[in-house]
């Protein structure tokens, strides 16, 4: 699900305010207590001043013009002045209050989300989608930081400015201002029904947007299936199908925003007009002045503006508490993986590692592995294979205990290993993964991401163990080189190597390498042999690997199949047994052979092998390959 | 010679081409036609309800001088002069209020109604462009002009140039009608709209920056965030949380840093203007007060001056913040104009237009092809002849011309040397649409859309097809049983929300779909490499069924793969330097086919020893 469909679904979540989540809200604000007065008060000044102003217009008539009386006329022209600017300084404290405050509260909640979600487990980042995430910390902030800050500031104005209309106009007839106080009501309900229904409409044009986006880039990605097929009518036609849908939500959502404010200025302009009609009769029996009667009229048209501030506020808000909630239940759970209470440190992980019948399931109750039973000696190889979904995976990240078995137990060095302190754990083990990940900033950045406080030197040593710096310097700026984001200015092979120096530089007890170099070329790939193993030596290591150079060099190979060992041993003992090892292997060899003569591409896919695989199997073939390569020219087939 | 008239493209959708202008605005009124009647009914609707609210203070003069003064009443007394004038509040408010809302609608249908097309036209139009322009240029570029700019578009037609509008009708009509109230007055009432505008103008296009540099802010605090999220095994891996934490922490805190500037700028731009635009207007009341106390106007004129004033004066300020944002209008027309001006593919142009179905006879003469950066040839003087129904394999490694042979077929790319005759006709005389609809590929990794497993099937055929034949085309494929075998059958989706399909599924499902569309000339990639042997039977069989009478050809990179073809080419560096059947071909023991036989079997030889060695 894209990230924008994500965004879309969660908005449709509602919520109603309750008390421990109106506490919980407030308590953001509690820290802030200051600005949030502040800004309360200046708005309302604003506010009160706004209406005021009207009254003084109404005092010009009456007490200025009608009366002839210059002097009463400068009198308030001058407190009409020094209220201006009174209010220009209100108005610059409210908006940077609020603002500023409002970036504040961001800031807070991103940070406490992120810290939080630093600490949560793998299973947690299993269940959620990363999107999801995201959104957590990007829109869902965004919307409660609004709702605190924009949302007070545009109640407290428009609160403010209706109560204080209302009492200047109590204090020019109170009769009249009796049928304004009728009519408020009115036009809230249809405010807020309007503000609602516009907001469903938006929902669904932004719906139907997204379903438009998806359909353009299927189009560009498949444009060749389209031309061979000529299928550009039938795809237009379609197409026509998605933006008519949109056509119609948007053009919907747009003519109701546009009968939104003429509805509910026509309502208070039948309040007017009762109010010009009796208010005029009663000026000849001296109840009521022309000024008042221009109050009025002025008091009624603006009272649209906070009216619509109140309804946009009242419609957002349920989905801004939904946000909250959601931030909320992020930020109440715990992490699934965490220290227990007297755990003492690791000392090393270099002894006997013992799976001790250990079962895994997902919360769906879904067993990944089943009686899982393995004991690996101090300084062993052993390589995993077998069928995607198969538990490979989950076996490595129980070993790094980033899940913790359900059932069983991990012994390290006898000791069960959840009695161990997290970090002790996680410092001494190196991980590479097939899909490597790397972090924008330079290349020396990421290979120190191994070890922080390692010098430059050892940063270039590591590399040239993992086979990186070959290929490093060759780079415009070396190790100074941007990788881009998430290292996408690197090829995967390159982002491999990159990975592998940094858990070089790790200088870890335990290595696993999860396909660490599958998209490695054969030669740098038996450049870096060597390098490996020597590095490999006195460590324990898991590998998941296809290459079979890599297997057949592992003390032990395991088979893995439905989250079982389907079969063990060595690479001759397998061979021998002509199982699933032996298909595997013999596929695999074909295949290799055929990228080394230079027979198949090596690029071709792979079909009934997970993941790819290539290699160059003896020092012949390689050179074999790289003379055909040679020959050949690189012009696109 | 006599020209066939050429079919014409069918005119789905309204074509945007003819709108290209080199001056922008004049572009973005060409883009309106069919809509500029409603734009220019909707500015209207917008004056009729301007002029109605400047009515209602007009009313409210009349009342104050003509009734309360002078005292003269409508229908006789004072009771049924204030009916009167009420019914006039609410008439005007009602006019108002309504044309208001006509206004806004007929907006809106401009907008949308023109969103609507371009993104048909857009669709359509991007879909026919040549293959060398998708070949060259990245989706997410697509994508983003089709959306952002689009969108950009959107907005200037519904809201920036019917708000420049807005502002400037409310201007004019109030100014006339303070004018027409006293010429002093209205003179004394604008005194610093220039300012206010030069000023908005210029705050809003330093403001537009410091919003970018925001932006850009929340852009680098996303990639940490989106890093760290999907880094999360290397973060915990190398229990680097708290380096993390800080990291994020130097985002965070600028991206509030930024803000801050950002508001600052506002809370100085708004009061300030405030003050200037506060001080006009009190200018105007004590100066037209003053003038009501002299007699020089009456009190309903004042009356009517403060209610008309307001709406000179404030909506100025906004005008520089709508003028600003329509710059990213004009620069979305010219992002997407570049888009419009792409040349397309004729479909239809074609000298020869049979009816029938092609018989399926090749004759390839000479035939050379280079790219138009015209570097080197990527096909140097191929001849060769398919009789119809034959099978014809093209052999060679990576960047030999296989490829970019049989893309020559349904003119994908066009030939730059020599000729092809389709049934004895030259290919360039046929029509695109013709040749595409009796060649069928079936591609090594093929492109399934995200839709059913049936409708991937019966995607190319262009009637509708029923059940059975879709069963039979995929039992024939050898896919049938993987379908069923699908919790919802032939309605299961394929990708990101339904099934993921192996590669090998994949091409027995293009198999399926080729079936169905029943072409006389098959192309084929079997470049797949290291099936297993019972996905490859399957493939196989498939593939045999697809081949009955139609002239094949067949990419491979393996001997058993080409050993039933009629006519073996072998390519090197866009040559074919042998040609023949697989006997005729072995027995040229220097040839290249022969090398390629000699390795396969030495694999095989080479496998059996290495197992040999462990036992």
């Amino acid at each position: 699900m894209s990230d924008e469909l994500i965004e879309l679904e969660e908005e449709e979540f509602t919520s109603q305010l309750t008390a421990p989540v109106l506490k919980r809200i407030g308590g953001l604000l509690l820290p802030h207590w200051k600005w949030v007065v502040g800004f309360f008060f200046t708005i309302a000044i604003v506010s009160g001043l706004d209406a005021y102003f009207t009254y003084v217009n109404k005092q010009f008539i009456d007490e200025g013009i009608l009366l002839g009386d210059k002097v009463r006329l400068m009198e308030l022209a001058t407190i009409y002045g020094s209220f201006i600017v009174l209010q220009a300084a209100a108005v610059f404290t409210f908006i940077y209050l609020a603002g500023v405050l409002g970036e504040r509260i961001q800031y807070d909640l991103r940070k406490m989300l992120f810290n939080h979600l630093q600490d949560l487990s793998l299973s947690y980042y299993a269940q959620n989608a990363v999107g999801r995430l995201i959104a957590r910390v990007t829109s869902d902030t965004g919307r409660v930081s609004d709702l605190l800050t924009w949302g007070i500031v545009d109640t407290t104005w428009a609160a403010m400015n209706i109560i204080s209309s209302t009492i200047f106009m109590a204090i020019i007839n109170w009769r009249l201002a009796l049928i304004v106080l009728t009519i408020i009501p009115v036009m809230a309900y249809v405010a807020i029904e309007f503000r609602k229904k516009i907001l469903a409409e938006f929902r669904v044009s932004r719906r139907a947007n997204s379903k438009i986006t998806g359909a353009f880039n299927e189009s560009f990605q498949g444009v060749r299936v389209t031309k061979a097929l000529g299928r550009e009518d039938a795809n237009t036609h379609e197409f026509q199908g998605l933006t008519t849908k949109m056509y119609n939500a948007s053009y919907r959502a747009a003519w109701l925003s546009a009968l939104f404010l003429p509805t509910v200025q026509i309502i208070a302009a039948l309040a007017l007009g009762i109010i010009v009609g009796y208010g005029g009769n009663q000026i000849s029996v001296g109840l009521m002045t022309i000024g008042g009667i221009q109050a009025f009229v002025s008091y009624l048209t603006f009272m649209m503006w906070p009216i619509q501030d109140l309804a946009r506020v009242y419609a957002e808000m349920q989905h801004s508490i939904a946000s909250a909630e959601r931030i909320f239940k992020l930020v109440d759970t715990p992490p699934e993986v965490h220290n227990r209470s007297g755990a003492i440190e690791a000392k090393t992980l270099l002894g006997e590692i013992e799976f001790d019948h250990v079962d895994f399931f997902y919360e769906d109750r879904k067993s990944v592995l089943t009686d899982f039973t393995l004991k690996v000696n101090p300084g062993e190889m052993i390589a995993l294979v077998g069928p995607t979904g198969g538990g490979k995976s989950t076996i490595v990240n129980l070993l790094c205990r980033f899940y913790e078995p359900s059932k069983g137990v991990i012994r390290i060095n006898g000791v069960d290993y959840m009695d161990y302190k997290l970090e002790s754990i996680h410092n001494k083990i190196g991980i590479v993964l097939q899909t490597p990940h790397l972090f924008s900033g330079t290349v020396r950045d990421n290979i120190r991401y191994g070890r922080l406080e390692a010098s430059d030197a050892e940063v270039v040593e590591a590399a040239k163990i993992a086979g990186a710096h070959d290929f490093i310097v060759t780079l415009e700026k070396g190790y100074e080189q941007n990788v881009g984001e998430s290292g996408n200015l690197l090829s995967v092979g390159q982002k491999q190597l990159i990975s592998l120096a940094r858990a070089v530089l790790a200088k870890p007890e335990l290595f696993i390498m999860d396909e660490a170099t599958s998209s490695v070329d054969t030669l740098t790939e038996s450049l870096i042999q060597r390098g490996m193993e020597a590095l490999m030596k006195g460590r324990t290591s898991f590998v998941i690997a296809h290459r079979l150079s890599t297997i057949r060099r592992a003390n032990r190979i395991l088979v893995i199949e439905d989250g079982h060992i389907a079969e063990g041993g060595t690479h001759a003992e397998l061979l021998r047994k002509r199982g699933h090892y032996y298909r595997l292997y013999t596929q695999q060899f074909r295949h290799q052979l055929e990228v080394a003569y230079g027979v198949v591409d090596e690029d071709a896919p792979v079909e009934g092998i997970e993941g790819e695989s290539r290699e160059g199997v003896t020092a012949d073939s390689i050179m074999l390959k790289r003379e055909k390569v040679a020959e050949e020219p690189t012009a696109a087939d | 010679m006599t020209t066939l008239q050429p079919a014409h493209e069918p005119s789905l959708t309204f074509d945007f081409r003819p709108t290209l202008q080199e001056n922008r605005l004049k572009g973005l009124w060409q883009m309106m036609s069919d809509y500029r009647m409603s734009y220019i009914a909707a500015t209207i609707a917008l004056a009729i309800s301007a002029l109605s609210k400047t009515f209602t203070y007009l009313l409210l003069q009349f009342f104050a001088d003509d009734v309360l003064a002078k005292g003269t009443y409508i229908g006789g007394t004072l009771t049924t002069s204030m009916i009167w004038i009420a019914a006039g509040f609410v008439g005007l408010a009602s006019l108002e209020g309504a044309f208001a809302f006509l206004s806004g609608r007929l907006a809106a249908y401009t907008a949308e109604g023109i969103t609507r097309r371009l993104r048909d036209f857009l669709f359509d139009h991007i879909q026919r462009l040549n293959f060398s322009y998708h070949a060259t240029t990245p989706t997410g570029d697509l994508i983003e002009r089709v959306t952002s700019d689009v969108d950009a578009l959107r907005r200037f037609f519904s809201e920036q140039a019917i708000g420049v509008g807005r502002i400037i009708l409310l201007f004019v009509i109030n100014f006339i009608a303070i004018y027409n109230l006293n010429a002093e007055l209205a003179w004394v009432s604008i005194v610093v709209i220039p300012l206010i505008l030069v000023v908005s103008l210029w705050f809003f296009k330093k403001v537009t920056k410091a919003y970018e540099e925001y932006q850009a802010q929340e852009a680098v605090l996303s990639t940490t965030l989106q890093e760290n999220l999907t880094g999360v095994r290397v973060v915990k891996a190398f229990a680097r949380q708290d380096y993390e934490k800080k990291k994020f922490e130097k985002d965070n805190w600028g991206k509030y840093l930024k803000g801050k500037i950002l508001l600052f700028m506002h809370s100085m731009f708004w009061p300030l203007s405030d003050i200037v635009l506060g001080f006009q207007m009190l200018f105007g009341f004590v100066y037209g007060a003053t003038m009501a106390i002299d007699g020089e106007i009456t009190v309903g004129t004042y009356i009517a001056y403060v209610g008309l004033v307001v709406w000179l004066i404030w909506p100025i300020r906004n005008l520089g913040r709508i003028i600003v944002s329509t710059s990213t209008g004009m620069v979305s027309y010219a992002r997407l104009m570049e888009l419009v001006k792409q040349q397309r593919e004729p479909l239809f142009d074609g000298k020869y237009q049979p009816t029938g179905p092609a018989r399926g006879e090749l004759q390839f003469e000479d035939v050379s092809f280079m790219y138009s950066d015209g570097k080197s040839d990527v096909l140097k003087s191929v001849s060769f002849h398919a009789k119809p129904g034959q099978a014809i394999a093209l052999l060679g490694s990576t960047g030999s011309g296989k490829t970019s042979l049989v893309n020559l077929l349904p003119r994908f790319h066009e030939y730059t040397g020599g000729r092809i005759l389709l049934d004895g006709v030259e290919l360039k005389d046929y029509s695109r649409s013709y040749l595409r609809k009796q060649i069928g590929i079936v591609e090594q990794e093929p492109f399934l859309f995200s839709r059913s497993i049936r409708e991937n099937i019966s995607y190319g055929v262009g009637r509708d097809v029923s059940q059975e034949e879709i069963e039979r085309a995929a039992k024939a494929a050898a896919v049938h049983d993987v379908i069923i075998g699908f919790p919802d059958g032939y309605d299961t989706l394929v990708g990101e929300k339904g099934v993921t399909l192996s590669g090998g599924q994949k091409q027995r499902v293009a198999i399926a779909r080729t079936l169905l569309k029943n072409p006389s000339i098959l192309i084929f990639d079997d470049s797949t490499s290291a099936v297993d042997t019972e996905t490859e039977a399957e493939i196989r069989s498939a593939l045999n069924e697809l081949m009955q009478n139609r002239t094949t050809f067949i990419i491979a990179h393996r001997i058993q793969s080409v050993m039933i073809a009629d006519l073996i080419l072998v390519l090197d560096k866009g040559e074919v330097v042998q040609m023949g059947t697989h006997a005729e071909l072995l027995k040229d023991t220097n040839g290249m086919y022969r090398r390629i036989y000699d390795i396969q079997t030495k694999i095989d030889s080479e496998l059996e020893m290495e197992i040999a060695r462990v036992n």
